[in-house]
């Protein structure tokens, strides 16, 4: 290897292009602007929504399984609580405040939906409530994640692999029926409303969404990195490689686990919470394991466990995918309706095909996990140049 | 019998093959089957294509149901399974590999769903397949007939497993792969046959429970995590063990939601799913390695008066 590119000042377009990230993004880019030229701006607000959502879940996703090494199969549970939150507790602390029917006759549809556009109609009057109310919610959401977050921890940090993997799997399901059974709560089977912070916007509602909801996700994204090259990340990979060299070193492997279950569970709470604000209401029995366990693992896969910015491409390249079998269903699978098939199913083919194709030829993801050094170059070079200069010296 | 105990006893039959299925495929392959959920729906619907097109009973399309079953667990083998096994993948890859697996069928599952509708004219998304059923002795035939075939499959397979020579060798895989290999044993081999009699099992397990719930494309989806309660409260190290824990976790679901909505109202029929799920939580609890960890022989033995390791 040649000085300059140890350094890193000369620009090499060649080597540039051929990194995987460069090259996921290029098929990106293809993708997004062929379906801009064919199907307008609108297809393109809804891809990134699910993406910025889902990346915010599967980041959680990643810090718990791809640097803890927790197999998280119950990632819709702390969703669940989140979104379960957000449609609870912020629409009946505004019921309260204005005096309308706040107990558990809120969730009742009859209610519901003559009091949540009240509400909406007091938040369309003045930025300020609006903003409360969206920064209220989410923080309501993130405090309840992180307390189911911790409680699920409790067992569970005992248990082996597999055990812990299809535990938390029931109890995510559980939680489902759950809010799907118990009216008070959101409504049970009708889905209840929520209160719109982003009504006030009028025409422009959709694109704000986008951007809050890319923003959050951007801050998701810089919190988790700066999080996993900070020293409590260093030590939940090394309790992910080998747990008994880690306790042997020092650590304290319940409580680092715990920690990192806590956060994931209050990102993933707070990925809930968003995705319930962008559709105004909470259906309960649509949060399925499918779409919020295993999207997101396959997303991971994809992008490459342990690397974030691998789980933000594997999102974007497999949500464009997903979008373009549902508009294109006709057209390009047309053939499947002559036997009467809806070629929606197909979304299911590819999820699963993606799990296995990853599996069997990718095991690492598009973008693998970089083994990380403990101090960034440069300052491993200073350090290395100043030992020589005082070898230098001593001579 | 009560209308619960006849149906708890379809349903905990139907639970304790897939269960075994589960168990069976963990304790050889190390691999925890996600695909056991769309194995059981495609057997119910394999059952159900048979009487609802061809006619006839339910019972007599079984043997069709087990080689099905047994067809999807090659293809699983063949296809993804033995390339992970040879590669010593960890057993969070072999899971995830099954879930794979899994999608997959569940599309085929649902696009074979709308393929009955058009051409057939059924309604394969709720189907309750009671209606194919008769009476035995003042009883639905399923309440008695299902537990019996289930007790004669499961006897054939300890029959399978202690007397044959290639079901000796299947133990001894279990036991000490490496050491079974040294002595002659093709490990490539076992591991089909497990993946053939897990398949058949789960894909029968599916259409028993099918006689006692209403059959969907997603009812595979929605009772796996009670399959893998079952397994889990078997401890996952021996096959009886997983079978026992099955049924117990279908029985406990039945009778705990008669006696409670009984006490407390129907509201409880919503959070049936919660009753098996408690039951796991506490026999782990006090048995971590589940119902197999419970050292039965110990006190059977200090009963008789003999000593341990007297007859092996």
């Amino acid at each position: 290897m040649s000085s300059e590119k140890m350094n890193g000042i000369k620009f090499d377009p060649r080597e540039f292009f051929l990194r995987r990230e460069v090259m996921v993004i290029i098929v990106i880019l293809a993708l997004l602007t062929f379906l801009y030229s064919s199907r307008g701006v609108n297809i393109i607000l809804t891809i990134f929504i699910d993406f910025a959502v889902f990346a915010i879940i599967t980041m959680s996703l990643n810090l718990e399984t791809g640097y803890t090494g927790v197999p998280q199969f119950g990632r819709v549970a702390a969703v669940i609580i989140g979104a379960f939150a957000v449609g609870a507790i912020p629409g009946r602390i505004m019921a309260a405040m204005m005096g309308l029917p706040s107990g558990l006759e809120y969730a009742s549809d009859t209610v519901n939906f003559r009091l949540v556009p009240e509400i909406t109609a007091l938040l369309t009057t003045s930025y300020l409530y609006s903003l409360l109310f969206l920064l209220g919610s989410l923080a309501i959401a993130a405090v309840c994640g992180a307390g189911i977050g911790w409680l699920i921890s409790r067992p569970a940090i005992r248990l082996k692999e597999a055990y812990l993997g299809i535990s938390l799997l029931a109890f995510g399901d559980f939680f489902m029926w759950v809010g799907h059974n118990w009216t008070g709560l959101v409504g049970g089977s009708v889905p209840v409303n929520v209160p719109d912070p982003f009504r006030i916007f009028g025409g422009m509602r959709f694109t704000i969404i986008v951007l809050v909801i890319f923003v959050i996700a951007f801050l998701v994204f810089l919190y988790l990195q700066k999080l996993t090259k900070s020293p409590f990340g260093r030590s939940l990979r090394m309790i992910r490689d080998n747990d008994v060299s880690a306790g042997a070193a020092g650590k304290n492997i319940v409580s680092v686990r715990t920690q990192s279950l806590v956060i994931g569970a209050a990102i993933a709470a707070l990925g809930g919470g968003l995705y319930v604000l962008y559709v105004s209401s909470v259906a309960s029995i649509g949060f399925t394991r499918l779409t919020f366990t295993f999207w997101p693992w396959a997303f991971m896969m994809l992008g490459g466990i342990g690397s974030n910015i691998g789980v933000l491409l594997g999102v974007f390249l497999l949500s464009i995918l997903r979008t373009m079998i549902v508009i294109f269903r006709y057209q390009w699978f047309g053939f499947l309706t002559v036997f009467g098939i809806d070629p929606l199913w197909l979304e299911f083919t590819l999820l699963g095909a993606v799990i296995i194709i990853v599996i069997l030829f990718m095991p690492h993801g598009l973008v693998p996990e970089k083994i990380e050094p403990m101090l960034p170059k440069s300052r491993v070079r200073r350090v290395l140049e100043r030992r020589q200069l005082a070898k230098e010296g001593a001579k | 019998m009560t209308p619960w105990m006849a149906s708890g006893l379809v349903y905990a039959s139907g639970l304790a093959l897939t269960a075994g299925s589960i168990t069976l495929l963990y304790i050889v392959t190390r691999t925890f089957n996600f695909a056991v959920a769309s194995m059981a729906t495609f057997g119910f619907y394999v059952a159900y294509t048979g009487v609802a097109i061809y006619g006839g009973l339910p019972y007599q399309y079984y043997p069709l149901v087990f080689l099905f079953g047994s067809f999807l667990g090659i293809v699983c083998y063949y296809g993804l399974n033995r390339h992970l096994l040879y590669r010593q993948a960890a057993e969070i890859t072999l899971m995830m590999s099954t879930l794979g697996y899994d999608l997959v069928l569940l599309s085929f599952i649902q696009m074979y769903a709308d393929f009955l509708t058009h051409t057939y004219r059924l309604f394969p998304r709720r189907v309750t397949m009671n209606t194919y059923d008769f009476e035995l002795f003042g009883e639905r035939a399923a309440a008695i007939i299902l537990p019996i075939i289930a007790i004669v499959f499961l006897t054939a397979l300890h029959m399978f497993l202690t007397k044959t020579k290639f079901g000796v060798a299947m133990r001894a895989t279990i036991e000490n792969p490496i050491l079974a290999g040294a002595s002659g044993i093709n490990s490539d081999k076992v591991y089909l046959v497990s993946w053939v009699i897990s398949g058949g099992m789960a894909s029968l397990g599916g259409a028993f429970m099918a006689m006692a719930m209403t059959g969907s494309p997603t009812m595979g989806m929605f009772t796996i995590p009670l399959m893998f309660a079952g397994a889990i409260l078997g401890g996952l190290t021996s096959l009886y063990g997983g079978i026992l824990g099955g049924f117990m976790i279908g029985m406990t679901e039945y009778a705990g939601v008669f006696y409670l909505s009984q006490q407390l109202g129907p509201w409880v029929l919503g959070y049936r799913m919660g009753i098996p799920l408690i039951l796991m939580a506490v026999t782990l609890l006090f048995f971590p390695r589940g119902l197999a960890g419970i050292p039965l022989s110990k006190y059977l033995k200090s009963l008789s008066g003999k000593k341990r390791g007297d007859g092996v």
